[in-house]
C-alpha cells in the first residue's frame, strides 16, 4: 500500500471512531489516538520528511484533507455530543411546576378598611378632604350642635355610651355626664363647620359606638364614614347625584339607587339611600327580604339649624351630609351574614379579603 | 304602626293595588317594613252546612256527619261538639289546613269511622270566644265560601315605620290624610257628636292646670249609667287588628279613637274619685316628694318630683299620658265614666315613660306631639260610641282647660328658595298644589306662599320644614341628579394621613393581617397584664358599659392582640400575625376629655407559613419582630433608631427591649411572657410590639431623603471574627467597627454568633470561658477607585486593633 492509501484507510477508520464516539470522553480518546502527540495520523504526517520530493506534494495534500475532514468529523460530532449532554442535564433538572412555590405571608388589609379607603378614593376623586375628630365626644357635637332636642331619645343611658366626666363640670343634659362615646361621625361635621369656612368638601372616617349587645346584626362598636359638603348653591339633586355616583363606584354600573324620604334631626330634607338587591336584581328576594332594595346609608341637606351653631349663614350657603356604615357596605359587598366576624380577629376571616 | 287597609278603605277611597300603595307609601317618607295578610293562616277553612247528623256507632261522645261544603260530594266528618244540629252552618276546615294552632287536618279514622275535616270552634280558628262548641254561623252564610272572607277577618295589615317628626301618622286618619295626599284619593274625617242630657258635665267635674307648659289641654267629659262589658264584635276586631287587646267597651272605645284619632284617651270610674261638694276636681300637676301611686299594671310607683300626674283632692290618680292609676280604673262595677281626653308636654312624658319602663300607646303618641285642638273632638267622638256600644247618657258639655292655645303657624314659603334647596324647577302654584293636601293651606301668588301649618303637623314650624313636604310630594326621584359644581376645593388625605396609612401598607408588606378590635379594655387587664399605670394617669371609665370586661375604653392595643392570638390559637391556627392601628385612651383628674393616641401595634406567633416540602418553617421569635419593626422605620424613612434592653411587666425578661428614635422611647417590642400568655388563654413564643404612631411620626418628619451615588467602583470585602465577653452587646461591637472604620468602611454586618456548648471540657473548648465569637463582614470601598489588597488591608489591621481595645476582645484564631 501507498503511503497516500494507508492515509485514506486511515481517514475511513478515524471517521468511524469519531461517530462511533458516545461520550465527550470517548471522543476525546478518538482524538488523541490520531491527532494527539502519539497518534497514529501524527506518526504518518511525522513520517512524511522521509519521503522523496516528488512523493511529498501529493502526499502531504492528501494528509491535510485527512486530518482536516478528521478535525471536522470531531467538532461536529463533539457538538452533537454535547447538545446530547445539555439535554440530558435539562431533563434531569426538570421539575414538578405543580408544586407549591416558596412564599412569604401576604398581609391582608382589614375588611372594613378596604371598604374605607375605597370610600375615600371615590370621595377623594370628587374633590373632598379626609379629617378627623375625636372618638370621646362631647354632648354638645355628638347631639346639641346637631339639633337633637334635650330629651331625644338617642341620649338615653341605654343607647349611649357615657364617659366619667373628670372635670368637675355638672351634665348639662344627661344627669352624670356630658362626655360620651361618639354615636355617629356626624361630630365631624360640625368640628369641620367651626373650623373652617366653605367651600367644605370633607369626610369624614371613624370608629362609633352604640350600646348594642353584640348579635349577628348589631356591634357596640362600628365604622362609620360621614361626609359633609357646604357651598354656594348646593341642591339636594347635587346630593343625589354624588350618592348615586358612589354607589354605582362601590357596587357596580348596573345597581340602581333610589333615595326614600326619611328622617333625621340635623338634616331636612332627609332621605334613606336604597341599592337594588345584586342578587334579584330588584325582583326581590329573600337576601333582600323581598323588597328589591337594600338600605345602604342616611342623608340629607344640612338643617338651617346646624347652620346656626357654627355660625355659617343659611341663606347664603347650603349642603348636605351622609353617614355610610362601612360594616353595612362590607355586609352587602360580601354577604358576610353576622357583624361579629369584623371584630374577632379570626384570620379565617381575615385572609378572605 | 299597624294599618289595617279594611279600616283604612273607609276612611280615604284609595284603589291602587297593595303593592303600588306600598311604594308610594315608601317613596313619600312613611316606609312600609311588612305586610301581613290576616285571614291567610285560615286558607281552608270553608262555611259549611250539616246535613246529617247521626251518633256514632262506637262512640258515645261522637256524632258522624255529612257536611256539605259545597264541593261535588258532601264530607263525612266525626265531631265531638254537641252544640249544633242538621241544618246548621259551620266553619269547615278540609283536609290540609293548618289551623293557627299548628294543627293540620288530615283523613283520619276515629273509632273506625272516616272523618275527611273538621267542624271548627272560635278558639280553633283564632277568631275569640271560648269552650269547645262549634261557631254556629248564620243561616244565609254561602256554604263553600272561604271562611275568612265570609267573616270579614280577611284583612291586609301594613306595619308602617313612622318617623318621629311624623306623628299625626301614629292615627288611621293621619295616614289616611297622608295617603290622600301622596295618591289623589279623597279622605273624610270621621266625627261624630254625642247625644248629650241630664245635668251638665261642669256640674260634676272641675279641672286644673298647675303648669300650662306641661299641660296645655285637658278636657273631661261624663259619662253615666255605661254598662261595661264584652265590646261588639266589629270593635274588638278593629282593636285587635291594630295591636291592642280588647278589654271591656268602654277601653276598648278609647283605644279605638287613639287608633284613628291619634288621640289618647283614658276612661276614669267616676264614682272611684275624691268629690269635693260632689264634684269630682281633677288636678293636673307635678309629683310631690315621694308621692306613690299603684299603676293599671298592679305595681306600686315611687314618683320623681317631675313626674306629671292627673290627681283628685285625696292624690294621683294617674301618671299623666302614661298609664292610668289602678284605684279608679274602669270595671265591670263602672257606671259612670270620667273621660279624659288630654294633651301633655311631650319632654315630660318621655322623660317619665323611660324613667319608669313604661312605654304605652299613649305615652308613644305623647312623646311625639298630640294636637291640642284634637281633644275636644276625639272626646266628642268617644262619647257618642261610648253611648252606642256600652249605653249610658253623656252629660252635657266638655269641661275642657285650655291654657296652651295658640294661633296657627303662619309660615312663608319662597319659590326661590325651594328651588335652590332642591335643584328643581317648580312654580309656585304648583308647589300650593303639592302641599294642599296634606291639610296645609296655601296661599299666595308670585314667588311667595302663604302657609298655615296645622295643629296635627307639628313638626312644620319652618320654610325648610314645607321645603321637605314639597320634596317628598314631588318626588325625589324626580329630582334631577348633578353633582356640586364649586370651585376651590383639594381633595384627599393630609400627609400625615398618607403617613399613616403607610404604617398599615408597610405591615402589611411585612406578612401582617390587619385585625381591628373593641376600643373597649377590661380593666383586670392592669393585673393580668401587670400593668402600671403612671402616678397621674387614669383609665377611661365608662359610666354605662355593655360588662365588666368592658368598663372602660383601652390604653394599649396589648390585650386586643393578645385577645385575637387567643381566639385564633384556640381554633388550631397556629400562625398568627397580626396588627392593629387603634385609638388608645387614657385621662387624668381634672380632664373632660382623655387623651387619645393612635398606636399601631403587632403580635407575632407560630412560623411565617407551614413548613413546605422545600422549606422548613422556623419559629417566630423576638427577632421576626424586631425584624418587622426595621423594615417598618425603614420604610417611614427613619433611620437612626436603636433598641436597648428593658423591662415590660407582660414580656418575658431578657426578650424584652425598647424602641428608641433619636433618643425617645416610641415604642417596645418582646416575647411576651409565659404567665401572662396563660392568663389570656394563649400559648408561646409570641412576640408584641406596639409603637406610638406620633412618634413615629415626629422622628418621621424630621427625615429629608437626598439622592446619593451609586458606587462605580467594586468593593473589598473582609471578615472579621472577634472573641468578646458575653456582656458586650452587638450593637456596641458594631458602633466600634463603624467608628474606627473611617472613610473607606462602607458597612457592617453580623453575620455569625457563636458560643461553645454548654458542659463542653477545657481542652475541647474553642473559646475562653464566658466569652462568644461575633463575625463580622465589613465593605470597604472607594468612591474614586478599586481598592487593591494593599488599600484595604492597612486600614483595616488599623480597626481590628482600635476595636479589640475598645470592646475589650481579640480577635477570633
Amino acid at each position: 500500500m501507498t503511503i497516500g492509501e494507508d492515509l485514506r484507510a486511515l481517514e475511513a477508520e478515524s471517521l468511524t471512531a469519531v461517530e462511533g464516539a458516545t461520550t465527550l470522553d470517548a471522543l476525546e480518546e478518538v482524538r488523541i489516538a490520531y491527532l494527539g502527540k502519539k497518534g497514529s495520523l501524527t506518526a504518518i504526517l511525522r513520517g512524511l520528511g522521509a519521503l522523496s520530493a516528488e512523493e511529498r506534494p501529493e502526499v502531504g495534500c492528501i494528509s491535510n484533507e485527512v486530518r482536516r475532514a478528521l478535525e471536522s468529523a470531531l467538532d461536529r460530532r463533539r457538538e452533537a455530543l454535547e447538545r446530547i449532554a445539555r439535554a440530558s442535564r435539562i431533563a434531569a433538572e426538570a421539575v414538578d411546576v405543580t408544586l407549591p412555590g416558596r412564599g412569604r405571608p401576604l398581609g391582608h388589609q382589614h375588611v372594613l378598611h378596604q371598604v374605607v379607603d375605597e370610600i375615600v378614593e371615590v370621595f377623594s376623586g370628587l374633590g373632598y378632604r379626609v379629617a378627623e375628630g375625636p372618638e370621646v365626644e362631647l354632648d354638645y357635637y355628638n347631639f346639641t350642635a346637631l339639633n337633637h332636642p334635650a330629651d331625644h331619645p338617642a341620649r338615653a343611658l341605654q343607647d349611649t355610651f357615657y364617659v366619667r366626666d373628670l372635670s368637675g363640670d355638672t351634665a348639662v343634659v344627661e344627669g352624670e355626664s356630658d362626655v360620651l362615646l361618639r354615636t355617629h361621625t356626624s361630630p365631624g361635621q360640625v368640628h369641620v363647620m367651626e373650623s373652617e369656612k366653605p367651600p367644605i368638601y370633607v369626610i369624614v372616617p371613624g370608629k362609633v359606638y352604640r350600646r348594642d349587645v353584640a348579635d349577628p346584626s348589631h356591634l357596640p362598636q362600628f365604622t362609620q364614614v360621614e361626609g359633609l359638603v357646604v357651598d354656594e348653591g348646593v341642591t339636594f339633586g347635587d346630593l343625589k347625584g354624588t350618592l348615586e355616583h358612589f354607589v354605582r363606584e362601590m357596587f357596580g354600573p348596573d345597581r340602581r339607587v333610589r333615595l326614600r324620604p326619611h328622617f333625621f334631626p340635623f338634616t331636612e330634607p332627609s332621605a334613606e339611600v336604597d341599592v337594588s338587591c345584586g342578587i334579584c336584581g330588584g325582583e326581590g328576594c329573600r337576601s333582600c327580604g323581598g323588597e328589591g332594595w337594600l338600605e345602604i346609608l342616611g342623608c340629607g341637606m344640612v338643617d338651617p339649624n346646624v347652620f346656626g351653631y357654627v355660625g355659617i349663614d343659611p341663606e347664603r350657603y347650603t349642603g348636605f351630609a351622609f353617614g355610610i356604615g362601612a360594616e353595612r357596605i362590607a355586609g352587602l359587598k360580601y354577604g358576610v351574614p353576622d357583624l361579629r366576624h369584623f371584630i374577632e380577629g379570626d384570620t379565617r376571616f381575615l385572609h378572605q379579603f | 304602626m299597624r294599618v289595617s287597609l279594611t279600616w283604612l278603605k273607609e276612611l280615604v277611597d284609595v284603589t291602587l293595588p297593595v303593592d303600588k300603595l306600598c311604594e308610594r307609601l315608601d317613596m313619600t317618607g312613611t316606609k312600609v317594613e311588612a305586610v301581613h295578610t290576616l285571614g291567610a293562616a285560615l286558607d281552608g277553612v270553608v262555611v259549611g252546612q250539616v246535613i246529617t247528623k247521626e251518633q256514632h256507632p262506637d262512640a258515645d261522645r261522637l256524632s258522624y256527619c255529612s257536611v256539605d261544603v259545597g264541593a261535588d260530594e258532601p264530607l263525612n266528618i266525626v265531631c265531638g261538639a254537641t252544640n249544633f244540629e242538621a241544618g246548621d252552618k259551620v266553619p269547615v276546615a278540609q283536609v290540609g289546613t293548618t289551623l293557627p294552632g299548628g294543627v293540620t287536618i288530615k283523613r283520619a279514622k276515629l273509632r273506625g269511622l272516616v272523618s275527611e275535616g273538621m267542624m271548627c270552634s272560635p278558639t280553633e280558628i283564632g277568631v275569640g270566644g271560648e269552650g269547645s262548641g262549634l261557631l254556629i254561623l248564620d243561616p244565609d252564610a254561602p256554604v263553600g265560601e272561604p271562611f275568612a272572607e265570609y267573616y270579614g277577618i280577611a284583612d291586609t295589615v301594613l306595619e308602617l315605620e313612622v318617623t318621629p317628626n311624623r306623628p299625626d301618622c301614629l292615627s288611621m286618619v293621619g295616614v289616611a290624610r297622608e295617603v290622600a295626599a301622596i295618591t289623589g284619593a279623597t279622605f273624610t274625617v270621621p266625627a261624630s257628636a254625642p247625644a248629650e242630657e241630664g245635668a251638665p258635665a261642669a256640674d260634676l267635674v272641675s279641672v286644673e292646670i298647675e303648669d300650662g307648659a306641661l299641660c296645655p289641654r285637658y278636657t273631661a267629659r261624663v259619662i253615666r249609667g255605661v254598662k261595661v262589658g264584652p265590646s261588639p264584635a266589629w270593635l274588638a276586631e278593629r282593636v285587635a287588628a291594630a295591636g291592642a287587646r280588647p278589654v271591656n267597651n268602654v277601653v276598648d272605645v278609647t283605644n279605638y279613637i287613639l287608633f284613628e284619632l291619634g288621640q289618647p284617651l283614658h276612661a276614669f270610674d267616676l264614682a272611684t274619685l275624691a268629690k269635693r261638694d260632689g264634684v269630682a276636681a281633677v288636678t293636673v300637676r307635678a309629683a310631690r316628694e315621694d308621692e306613690t301611686i299603684r299603676t293599671l299594671d298592679g305595681q306600686e310607683r315611687r314618683l320623681a318630683s317631675d313626674t306629671l300626674l292627673i290627681t283628685d283632692d285625696d292624690g294621683p290618680v294617674a301618671l299623666a299620658g302614661v298609664m292610668g292609676g289602678e284605684e279608679t280604673e274602669v270595671s265591670e262595677a263602672t257606671t259612670d265614666i270620667l273621660l279624659e281626653s288630654a294633651c301633655f308636654d311631650t319632654a315630660s312624658i318621655s322623660r317619665t315613660s323611660r324613667r319608669l319602663g313604661l312605654i304605652s300607646e299613649s305615652s308613644l303618641r305623647y312623646e311625639r306631639g298630640v294636637d291640642p285642638d284634637l281633644a275636644s273632638r276625639a272626646s266628642d267622638r268617644a262619647a257618642a260610641l261610648i253611648a252606642e256600644v256600652a249605653g249610658g247618657t253623656v252629660a252635657p258639655g266638655l269641661v275642657d282647660a285650655y291654657p296652651g292655645q295658640r294661633a296657627p303657624l303662619q309660615l312663608r314659603l319662597r319659590t326661590g328658595r325651594v328651588n335652590a334647596l332642591l335643584g328643581t324647577d317648580l312654580e309656585t302654584p304648583a308647589i300650593a298644589t303639592l302641599l294642599r293636601p296634606l291639610g296645609l293651606s296655601a296661599e299666595g301668588s308670585g314667588d311667595e306662599l302663604e302657609v298655615v301649618a296645622p295643629g296635627f303637623r307639628p313638626d312644620l314650624e319652618r320654610e325648610v320644614d314645607l321645603i321637605e313636604e314639597v320634596a317628598r310630594l314631588y318626588g325625589l326621584e324626580n329630582i334631577t341628579s348633578t353633582l356640586p359644581g364649586g370651585g376651590g376645593r383639594i381633595g384627599g388625605r393630609t400627609s400625615r394621613q398618607r403617613f399613616v396609612s403607610r404604617i398599615g401598607s408597610v405591615l402589611r408588606a411585612a406578612g401582617l393581617d390587619e385585625h381591628v378590635g373593641y376600643s373597649f379594655g377590661d380593666p383586670a387587664d392592669l393585673d393580668r397584664l401587670g400593668w402600671e399605670l403612671a402616678p397621674d394617669e387614669l383609665l377611661v371609665e365608662l359610666i354605662n358599659p355593655m360588662s365588666e370586661e368592658q368598663a372602660v375604653m383601652r390604653w394599649t392595643l396589648t390585650s386586643s392582640l393578645l385577645r385575637a392570638l387567643s381566639h385564633n390559637q384556640r381554633r388550631g391556627i397556629a400562625d398568627v400575625h397580626l396588627y392593629e392601628m387603634g385609638t388608645v385612651f387614657i385621662t387624668s383628674e381634672g380632664r373632660k376629655q382623655p387623651k387619645e393616641r393612635l398606636m399601631a401595634a403587632g403580635v407575632l406567633a407560630g412560623s411565617w407559613v407551614r413548613p413546605g416540602w422545600n422549606e422548613p418553617a422556623p419559629g417566630l421569635d423576638f427577632f421576626d419582630g424586631k425584624g418587622v419593626l426595621a423594615s417598618l422605620l425603614e420604610a417611614l424613612g427613619v433611620e437612626r433608631w436603636s433598641v436597648r434592653a428593658a423591662e415590660r411587666s407582660w414580656l418575658q425578661p431578657g426578650r424584652t427591649a425598647e424602641v428608641i428614635v433619636r433618643g425617645d422611647v416610641v415604642g417596645w417590642l418582646g416575647e411576651v411572657s409565659a404567665d401572662v400568655l396563660e392568663r389570656f388563654d394563649a400559648s408561646g413564643p409570641a412576640t408584641l410590639f406596639e409603637i406610638s404612631v406620633p412618634a413615629l411620626l415626629k422622628a418621621a418628619s424630621k427625615v429629608t431623603t437626598t439622592f446619593k451615588e451609586i458606587p462605580r467602583h467594586p468593593a473589598a470585602a473582609l471578615d472579621l471574627a472577634l472573641v468578646v465577653p458575653e456582656d458586650v452587646t452587638s450593637e456596641r461591637v458594631v458602633s466600634a467597627i463603624e467608628s474606627a472604620g473611617g472613610a473607606l468602611l462602607e458597612s457592617v454586618r453580623l453575620f455569625d454568633v457563636y458560643r461553645d456548648p454548654e458542659g463542653v471540657e477545657d481542652p475541647e473548648r474553642r473559646l475562653p470561658e464566658g466569652t462568644k465569637s461575633l463575625a463580622f463582614s465589613l465593605t470597604y470601598r472607594a468612591a474614586d477607585k478599586t481598592l487593591s489588597d494593599a488599600d484595604v488591608r492597612p486600614v483595616h489591621d488599623k480597626l481590628v486593633r482600635k476595636v479589640c481595645a475598645v470592646v475589650g476582645g481579640e480577635v477570633r484564631s
